[in-house]
């Protein structure tokens, strides 16, 4: 069987948000007890991560590590006609994921105790964002 | 159909351990001839990769060019609660992958000649790791 749907997310701050909750609801809704789910984003401006739960300050050294590795101010970043940090912003992106996928089991994700579900925003002034999720089981 | 099971594997430290044998035998014992074997890690500092399996000084110098990428210790850490190797070890994983998609065909893992599936340990202690496998098909 396969369920497949269309989940939008409201406007985040810049950095990550836990879905978590969010995806497992949808999971229970398809009443698919054993298989795989994926999720995937619909632009080129948020990512996908499964990452820890535990310290919120993991969240913010990623962004911080991330910013290191594609500065904002970099010379070898042009500017096209974009806000200042989009450029930057799009390298950090290509280097996240645009889909993930998890099994799940009994109808539920199976995670890790310290894995969560999270949307990364990349830019100050997002949209609405659109996740296909699609579910495959039985 | 879809199988579901799990792997766990004890780590001696950072670097790669070979499970493309464990992983091939679980696809065989299934019976199923055409499909997917979705590999899902269920931690935030082990990651899972697909590389060159011949030649070993390949992933000696992958873990080489990871460390001087992500440096433990890094001064912008502020979550070093188990170590140095801790905030570094979440990076790590945001970089690699969290999950792989294998195709199933004539019954087999079918990967390339020269490919393995290693799970990548990024913490520098030994771990017990586990990993969920969901094989699809018929």
């Amino acid at each position: 069987m396969v369920f497949q749907d269309t989940i939008k997310i409201s406007p985040q701050e810049k950095g990550a948000t836990d879905i978590t909750d969010f995806v497992r609801d949808i999971i229970i809704e398809s009443k698919i007890k054993i298989g795989i789910c994926q999720l995937f984003a619909q632009n080129s401006c948020s990512s996908l991560l499964i990452h820890d739960t535990a310290d919120e300050n993991i969240q913010k050294q990623t962004i911080d590590f991330l910013a290191q590795l594609a500065p904002d101010n970099d010379g070898i970043t042009k500017e096209i006609d974009k806000s200042m940090d989009a450029i930057p912003e799009e390298m950090r992106v290509s280097i996240l994921q645009t889909s993930v996928s998890f099994p799940i089991s009994r109808g539920r994700p199976v995670l890790g105790i310290w894995q969560g579900i999270y949307l990364w925003e990349k830019t100050t002034q997002p949209n609405e964002r659109k996740l296909t999720v699609t579910i495959i089981g039985e | 159909m879809v199988h579901q099971q799990k792997l766990r594997f004890s780590t001696t430290g950072r670097g790669t351990y070979n499970i493309t044998k464990q992983i091939s035998e679980a696809i065989e014992k299934t019976g199923i001839k055409s499909g997917v074997c979705h590999v899902f890690i269920q931690h935030t500092s082990a990651s899972l990769i697909l590389c060159e399996n011949a030649d070993k000084t390949v992933r000696e110098d992958l873990n080489a060019y990871m460390a001087r990428l992500v440096q433990d210790g890094d001064s912008l850490f502020k979550h070093k609660d188990e170590g140095p190797d801790d905030m570094a070890a979440h990076i790590r994983t945001i970089l690699t992958q969290s999950s792989l998609s294998i195709p199933i065909y004539k019954g087999k893992c079918d990967l390339g000649l020269w490919q393995g599936i290693f799970l990548w340990e990024h913490r520098t202690n030994s771990h017990k790791r586990n990993i969920s496998l969901t094989m699809m098909g018929e």
